[in-house]
C-alpha cells in the first residue's frame, strides 16, 4: 500500500495460496488488515505489486483493468457488507440489473431465473423499492444478484457485519447452501466466527502474513 | 449494447424534488429566451399589419412620426390640420385607387368616432364588411370589431376623447345609428367608430363640404374644412412615389407608414438581439449551475457508481447512466421551457400590445425551436464531460470510501 516515508509499503504477503474449484475459504483478520484488499485482488478490482493471481488459465495481475473487468463480470459474483443495491429499483430489477451490462433489457430465462433465486432466498420480486426492505432482506436480494448467472466464484465482503445475529444466521446459511448448490468457489473475509466455522478452509492475516488459525 | 437507463431512472426517483427544481430552472432560463423572440416577432408582425391599408398618409407639415402615430394608432395628440384647400386638391389627384380624410374629435365611451368616406370603410371596394353595410347617410356609423353597439343601435357621441366628456357637454341631440360592423383587424381601428367625415364635420359646425347639399356624402367636396391626416392608396408604386414627394412641401408632408415603422422595428430587432443574447447567456449560467450541482451530486455517489462497476458494469454503464440523468433533466427542462416561453411571451405581448391597442399575439412559430435545440444540443455534449469521468474513475479508491 501507498506510504509516505518509504514510497509503497507491503501490506500482505502472499507466499503461496492455491484453492480448489468448488472450495471455500474464509480470511479472517482485524480492521485494516488487508482483507478487503485481498478480495480486491483476488476478483481482479485491484493488482498485486508483484507475483501472480491465476484462476484456471487466468493470470489476473498480467491482464489490464477492461481484461480484468471482462473476466470478473463473468466469472465472479461479488457480495457486500453494505449491500449497495440500486436504491429506487425494485428487488427484481436489482437483481436482473447485471443482465442489462450488456443488453437493453433481461431476457425471460433470466427473468425467470431471478425469480426463482428471489423465491429460494425468501425475498419477493413484487417490492418496488429495496430502501423499503429490512437490511436482512436487502442482503439477501444482493446475494441474489450476485448469483444471477452462477459465476463459478463468489466473493462476499463481511456479509454479516451490518446484520442482527438472526439475520446473520440466515444470509449466512443461504450465502454457504447456495454456494455449494452452484458449485462456486466461495471466499469470505469476516469476523464472523459462525460463518467461518462453516466453510472448508479457514485463515488469518497476521501482520504481513496469512497464516493457517 | 448496454441500458444504464433503469439506474439515472432509480436516481431521479430517489431525488424527485432536486431533479424536479433543476429541470424547472432549465425550462425558466428556456422559457425566457423564446419569450423574448416570439414577444418581438410578434410586436413586429402586429405593427406590420397595423400598417396594412395604409399604403401613404398625407398631414400637415409637422412630425411624420405623429402623423403616423395620429392615423394609424388612432392617437391623435394635437395633431395641425391639413389646410381644406390642400385636401381637396388631393382628392382630385390622378393615380390615386381611392383616398379618405380622417378627422377626429367625438368619442363614445372612449371609442374614438372618426370621420372617414366609404371608401376608407371598405378599403376602395376589397374589404367586406362583417355585418351590414357602410354608411350611405348622414349619421349613420359603422363600428370596429371591438365596440359593444350593435347594428341598429343608436348612440349620441360625446366630445372630445375621454369617457369623462360626455353626453351633458355633448352637441345638440344627434345620434347615430350604427348600419355596419367591421371585421377583426387585430389593431386600434377595433375600437374605432367610423362616420362620414360630412357629419364630424356638421357637429362641430364646419358646414358639411357640399354647399348646402346636405345628403350627398363623399367627395368632391366644396372648400372642406381642414382635417388631421389623409390615408391615400395610390395606383401603383410610380404614382406612391410621385404622391409622396409632391405632397412634401410647405403646405403638407406626405409618409409611408412603413419607412417611419421600419427604424423602429430595426431598433426592436437590434434590442431584441441584444435582450436574447443576455437570456441565452443566462441559460448558459443556469447550464453551468445545473451541472455544477450534478457534478457534486455524482461525486457524492462515487461509491455507489464504483460498486456497478465491481459487479461487472464497464465504465461506458456508469459514464451513461450519469449522462441519462443529466439528459433527462435537460430534456425535461427544455421541454417545459419551450411551452413556457410561448405563455410568458403571450403575456407580455398583451402587455406590449396594450398602449397601442395593437393586437400583438405571440404564436409559436418553427424558428423558436432552433434555439432551444441548440441550447439542448450543447447541453446534452457538455453532459458527457462530468459523465465520462465518472466512468473513468478507480472502482478500487471509491470502493472504499
Amino acid at each position: 500500500m501507498p506510504d509516505r516515508a518509504a514510497g509503497w509499503r507491503p501490506l500482505l504477503t502472499v507466499p503461496e495460496l492455491d484453492l480448489p474449484a468448488g472450495a471455500s475459504l474464509g480470511i479472517e483478520g482485524g480492521s485494516g488488515a488487508g482483507k478487503t484488499t485481498l478480495l480486491h485482488i483476488l476478483a481482479g478490482i485491484a493488482t498485486p505489486r508483484a507475483g501472480r493471481v491465476a484462476w484456471g488459465e487466468t493470470d489476473l495481475a498480467a491482464l489490464p483493468a477492461p481484461a480484468r473487468d471482462a473476466w470478473r463480470r463473468r466469472h465472479v459474483g461479488m457480495v457486500f457488507q453494505d449491500f449497495h443495491l440500486v436504491e429506487g429499483l425494485s428487488s427484481l430489477a436489482n437483481v436482473l440489473l447485471p443482465a442489462l451490462f450488456g443488453r437493453t433489457r433481461a431476457s425471460a430465462a433470466e427473468r425467470a431465473a431471478a425469480m426463482a433465486l428471489l423465491d429460494r432466498l425468501g425475498v419477493r420480486g413484487d417490492v418496488a423499492d429495496v430502501a423499503a426492505l429490512s437490511r436482512g432482506e436487502r442482503q439477501r436480494v444482493a446475494l441474489a444478484r450476485a448469483l444471477l448467472f452462477r459465476p463459478p466464484v463468489l466473493i462476499a465482503d463481511e456479509p454479516t457485519a451490518s446484520l442482527d445475529a438472526e439475520a446473520g444466521a440466515t444470509v449466512g446459511d443461504l450465502l454457504v447452501g447456495l454456494a455449494a448448490e452452484t458449485g462456486a468457489t466461495l471466499l469470505v473475509a469476516s469476523h464472523d466466527r459462525a460463518l467461518l466455522g462453516r466453510l472448508q478452509w479457514q485463515l488469518r492475516i497476521v501482520g504481513n502474513c496469512l497464516v493457517t488459525p | 449494447m448496454m441500458n444504464p437507463w433503469p439506474v439515472a431512472r432509480a436516481a431521479l426517483r430517489r431525488r424527485p424534488w432536486t431533479s424536479a427544481a433543476l429541470a424547472l430552472l432549465v425550462a425558466l432560463a428556456v422559457g425566457l429566451g423564446v419569450a423574448v423572440g416570439a414577444v418581438e416577432r410578434a410586436v413586429r408582425q402586429g405593427s406590420i399589419g397595423a400598417v396594412a391599408g395604409f399604403d401613404l398618409v398625407v398631414g400637415a407639415p409637422g412630425s411624420p412620426t405623429q402623423l403616423v402615430l395620429a392615423s394609424v394608432f388612432l392617437r391623435p395628440e394635437a395633431v395641425p390640420l391639413l389646410a381644406g384647400e390642400t385636401l381637396a386638391r388631393l382628392m382630385a389627384e390622378p393615380g390615386i385607387r381611392w383616398a379618405s380624410p380622417i378627422g377626429f374629435g367625438d368619442s363614445w365611451r372612449g371609442h374614438p368616432i372618426v370621420g372617414v368616406t366609404e371608401a376608407f370603410v371598405t378599403r376602395g371596394g376589397r374589404w367586406t364588411l362583417a355585418e351590414g353595410q357602410p354608411f350611405g347617410a348622414p349619421f349613420e356609423a359603422v363600428v370596429g370589431a371591438a365596440v359593444p353597439l350593435a347594428t341598429g343601435a343608436e348612440f349620441e357621441p360625446g366630445h372630445g376623447h375621454s369617457s369623462a366628456d360626455e353626453a351633458p357637454r355633448g352637441h345638440d341631440h344627434t345620434d347615430y345609428t350604427v348600419v355596419g360592423r367591421l371585421p377583426p383587424q387585430g389593431n386600434a381601428w377595433d375600437r374605432a367608430i367610423l362616420v362620414p367625415i360630412e357629419s364630424v364635420w356638421e357637429l362641430h359646425g364646419l358646414g358639411e363640404g357640399h354647399g348646402g347639399d346636405e345628403t350627398r356624402l363623399g367627395p368632391p367636396w366644396i372648400a372642406p374644412p381642414g382635417v388631421p391626416a389623409v390615408v391615400v392608396a395610390p395606383t401603383g408604386i410610380a404614382d406612391a412615389y410621385r404622391l409622396r414627394s409632391q405632397y412634401r412641401s410647405g403646405t403638407s408632408v406626405a409618409v409611408f407608414p412603413a419607412e417611419v415603422l421600419v427604424p423602429l422595428l430595426r431598433a426592436l430587432g437590434d434590442v431584441r438581439g441584444l435582450v436574447a443574447g443576455m437570456a441565452w447567456g443566462g441559460f448558459a449560467l443556469v447550464l453551468a449551475a445545473v451541472f455544477l450541482a450534478l457534478s457534486a451530486n455524482f461525486l457524492a455517489r462515487r461509491r455507489d457508481f464504483a460498486v456497478l462497476r465491481a459487479i461487472g458494469a464497464p465504465p461506458g454503464f456508469i459514464a451513461g447512466a450519469a449522462w441519462l440523468e443529466a439528459a433527462a433533466i435537460l430534456g425535461a427542462g427544455v421541454a417545459t421551457g419551450l411551452p413556457l416561453g410561448w405563455a410568458l411571451g403571450v403575456g407580455a405581448g398583451m402587455l406590449a400590445g396594450g398602449s397601442l391597442d395593437l393586437s400583438v399575439v405571440a404564436a409559436p412559430a418553427w424558428e423558436d425551436l432552433l434555439a432551444p435545440a441548440a441550447a439542448l444540443l450543447v447541453g446534452l455534449l457538455a453532459a458527457a464531460l462530468p459523465a465520462l469521468a465518472m466512468g473513468r474513475r478507480t472502482v478500487e479508491t471509491d470502493l472504499r470510501r
